[in-house]
């Protein structure tokens, strides 16, 4: 983590001028915001600390670490990791309706700012490679979801995936980064429009989002931004935006108005943290309350859906529908009996919904969380306390943890966390680990 | 290839499956008390084949499941000496695991013995523990001094050993588990020993790339364990291990328990019935009367096909499948 990019950034504190001064000769230096940096460093030194709104709400890791009585950071970075974990699960205990099945295009910055190298190894890299993890994990997340591919390059709106439920698909869409390379100036209207316009057809249950990655200051528009603004409101879109340069007001409001998040990426892991709080299926409730007048459309519906049977391998090939290989293995559409090579997908014949139980079993977690776990503080309360874990056997310490200095948020100081149903004990690792992964109390079996 | 390995063996243990199964009138009737020296045996030739392999046993009841032995945590009962005729770590194996399984049984009373069994606890008391000695921590320094290499556990893998029926309410919990498993790259192995086959543990196997057995022939219960899952997985890619051809994907209505091949599923909860409904039973959305008329036209079709093909788990041939390509 490089702990320089911060004080940077607290430095210039009105570069948004500056660079909107020199436009002019900024598209020959490309690296403008890098050299006025460096200018000022000697002029200002640290007098301005005053950092910017969005910095406000973010704790750089590295101040809140402190050294603990040997010198050690180890305990006090392990505190800190397994603190941030608990939050999390913490967090969205009380949210109930989540919108299972998503739409979501994901709009790639590939202007020539995207070329600057304030995150390793350049901003586009970093995109790239963010963006492939990320689509992983959100279908993991989201296994009836579709993601589609918009760039921004040169004025236009590129689009360079349709939207497909297909990790593979989408992947192989931004495998080729030379077909990708940044130039020209980008258009957040064109590619808003675009995207806006693939989505029109959705059903009403499933939502429609759009995650912009956006590197530049500026964008080159056809008409009034605003109005396109207006239309995504009209049509329930959600548009979220990660930041790479600064805020920008109309990204800000587009996310404001439409019920988004917005962020601005501190630095490489921030970035990456970023993207990363869109993946969990949304609350439903902020979709219909940002949608306002909208919201007597039906945000529930019945769909119908076809469970395929599964061709093994050794089955006589046949062609399948989708991509008209000849192929042994492959699933039959229940209706039509259309061979389609992978679930889940629109059979291309009939266009019935084709999903496995597998991949609605996936995503039942999300609709039934495992109730978080409470700390145990005091081993005097009661009286039978189990000397292990009751998920792994790993047993509990006897005595308070003595380097354990923050007992807030949640932590238990002795260890311990307690099913509120089943009423056992489990560790740190294992109350993460199930609410994480598992989603499900092995004491109560629920 | 000589890597250890881990192996998490899942035991049920459901003493009235296990009376039916040791009946005389079964086929090949196997009793408990048979089953356990064979499993027994099988799990010391897992130890003894390679000094670093380990080993946990957890034992599903009716209603409960508890975890039988560990090799990271070394029994504590150093009371009996032992016998001069075995060596010492089969002995420790075998006397935990009947003992610990004499005082569990002992301890179920009547009322509980028809309790759904404990295998989802099981389950995921497995993953908890296979992601304890993945990811050793430094916070295990108490007495265990067990810091184990987590680059000398490859491939951990989980062996389920069932007599049980399915339990349609563990559904949800046995497919997060499964999900948990492919997340940590585990292999489910299930042998079925008695009773009819179970749809949630054959997704087990495929899904997490293991294989799912039934055991006709139950007596040669530990020839089949030897054969089939003492070799590693790494060893196992170079072997012609038993696998299942045909995966049932289709899933069962919430309402009647039917296998449908069409099914209406409501949109916020993923609740799967098998013919239009005008309110979710589970979570009580009320769906708008619009899409069920639309629904309602494919109705008679997908009533017949839900009837007609219920049980019936025959792969349909895929000859009626050459259908003229269709470019898009
Ligand atoms: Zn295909
Ligand atoms: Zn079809
Ligand atoms: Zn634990
Ligand atoms: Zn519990
Ligand atoms: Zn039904
Ligand atoms: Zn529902």
């Amino acid at each position: 983590m490089p702990p320089r990019q911060a004080d940077d950034y607290a430095d210039e504190s009105d570069s948004d001028i500056d660079i909107l001064e020199d436009s002019g000769n900024r598209s020959k230096k490309g690296k403008g915001k890098a050299i006025d940096r460096s200018k000022k460093d000697k002029g200002k030194g640290k007098s301005s600390e005053q950092p910017y709104a969005w910095e406000a709400s973010y704790t750089r890791s590295w101040d809140t670490v402190q050294e603990d009585e040997a010198g050690s950071l180890t305990t006090a970075v392990a505190d800190l990791l397994a603190r941030n974990r608990r939050r999390r699960l913490l967090a969205p205990a009380d949210a109930i309706r989540r919108t299972i099945i998503r739409h979501l295009i994901i709009i790639l910055d590939l202007s020539l700012s995207m070329l600057d190298r304030d995150m390793r190894p350049t901003r586009f890299d970093l995109s790239l490679e963010y963006a492939r993890e990320f689509i992983v994990e959100w279908f993991d997340q989201n296994p009836l979801g579709q993601i589609g591919l918009v760039g921004m390059r040169a004025g236009l709106g590129e689009r360079l995936s349709e939207m497909s439920g297909n990790p593979q698909d989408v992947l192989k869409a931004i495998s080729e980064r030379h077909r990708l390379e940044p130039a020209g100036e980008p258009s957040l209207q064109n590619a808003i429009e675009m995207a806006r316009g693939s989505m029109g057809h959705l059903p009403t249950h499933s939502s429609r989002e759009i995650l912009i990655i956006f590197g530049s200051l500026t964008t080159v528009d056809p008409g009034n931004i605003l109005e396109t603004l207006e239309r995504c409101v009209q049509d329930r879109i959600r548009v979220s935006v990660v930041a790479l340069a600064a805020e920008m007001k109309v990204c800000r409001e587009f996310c404001d108005k439409t019920g988004g998040q917005f962020g601005v990426a501190m630095n490489e892991g921030h970035f990456k943290d970023l993207l990363f709080e869109l993946i969990p299926p949304p609350a439903q409730r902020a979709l219909s309350r940002a949608a306002g007048a909208g919201a007597n459309k039906p945000d529930a519906d019945l769909m119908m859906m076809g469970f395929p049977v599964r061709l093994p391998d050794t089955s006589p090939p046949a062609l399948c529908v989708c991509h008209s290989e000849l192929k042994s293995e492959g699933f039959l559409c229940p209706r039509c009996s259309a061979k389609v090579c992978d679930v889940p997908t629109d059979c291309d014949i009939c266009g019935l919904m084709i999903v496995s139980s597998p991949h609605l079993a996936r995503s039942y977690h999300h609709l039934f969380p495992v109730k978080p776990y409470q700390a145990v503080t005091t081993l005097e309360e009661g009286s039978a306390f189990a000397k292990s874990c009751h998920a792994c056997a790993r047993s509990f310490p006897d005595a308070p943890l003595a380097s354990s200095t923050a007992t807030a948020e949640g932590m238990s100081p002795i260890g311990r966390y307690r099913c509120p149903d089943c009423q056992h004990d489990f560790c740190t690792e294992c109350d993460v680990f199930i609410h994480d992964v598992v989603h499900c109390c092995p004491g109560c079996g629920k | 290839m000589d890597q250890p390995s881990h192996i998490s063996v899942i035991l049920d243990l459901s003493p009235s499956q296990w009376h039916l199964s040791s009946l005389p009138q079964n086929p090949y009737p196997l009793s408990l008390k048979s089953f356990l020296a064979q499993v027994l045996a099988f799990l010391n030739l897992h130890i003894a084949s390679k000094h670093e392999n380990t080993l946990a046993i957890f034992g599903a009841f009716p209603g409960k499941s508890v975890m039988l032995y560990s090799s990271t945590d070394p029994a504590s009962d150093s009371s009996d000496s032992g016998s001069p005729n075995i060596y010492r770590p089969f002995e420790i194996v075998d006397s935990r695991v009947v003992t610990r399984i004499e005082e569990e049984l002992e301890s179920i009373d009547d009322s509980q013995e028809e309790a759904p069994i404990g295998l989802v606890g099981a389950l995921t008391k497995a993953l908890c523990y296979i992601n304890r000695i993945k990811h050793p921590t430094p916070s295990t320094q108490s007495n265990g001094t067990t810091v184990e290499d987590p680059a000398t556990l490859p491939d951990p893998r989980i062996l389920i050993l069932s007599v049980s029926p399915d339990l349609s309410t563990s559904y949800i919990p046995i497919m997060n588990s499964i999900f948990s498993a492919q997340k940590l790259k585990i292999i489910i192995d299930v042998c079925k020993i008695y009773g009819p086959d179970t749809v949630f543990l054959e997704q087990a196997a495929h899904l997490t790339g293991g294989s799912y057995v039934y055991l006709e022939r139950r007596d040669a219960l530990l020839q089949h364990l030897v054969m089939s899952h003492l070799p590693s997985p790494a060893l196992r890619k170079l072997m012609a291990v038993p696998t299942q051809d045909k995966i049932d994907f289709r899933a069962a209505c919430f309402c009647h328990k039917n296998i449908v091949d069409v099914g209406f599923v409501c949109s916020v909860c993923l609740s799967i019935f098998c013919r239009p409904v005008a309110v979710c039973t589970t979570c009580r959305t009320k769906f708008p009367m619009s899409t069920l008329r639309r629904l309602d036209a494919y109705l008679p079709r997908a009533a017949k096909q839900a009837n007609g093909t219920a049980k019936t788990s025959a792969p349909p041939t895929p000859t009626a499948t050459g259908l003229p390509s269709t470019p898009r």
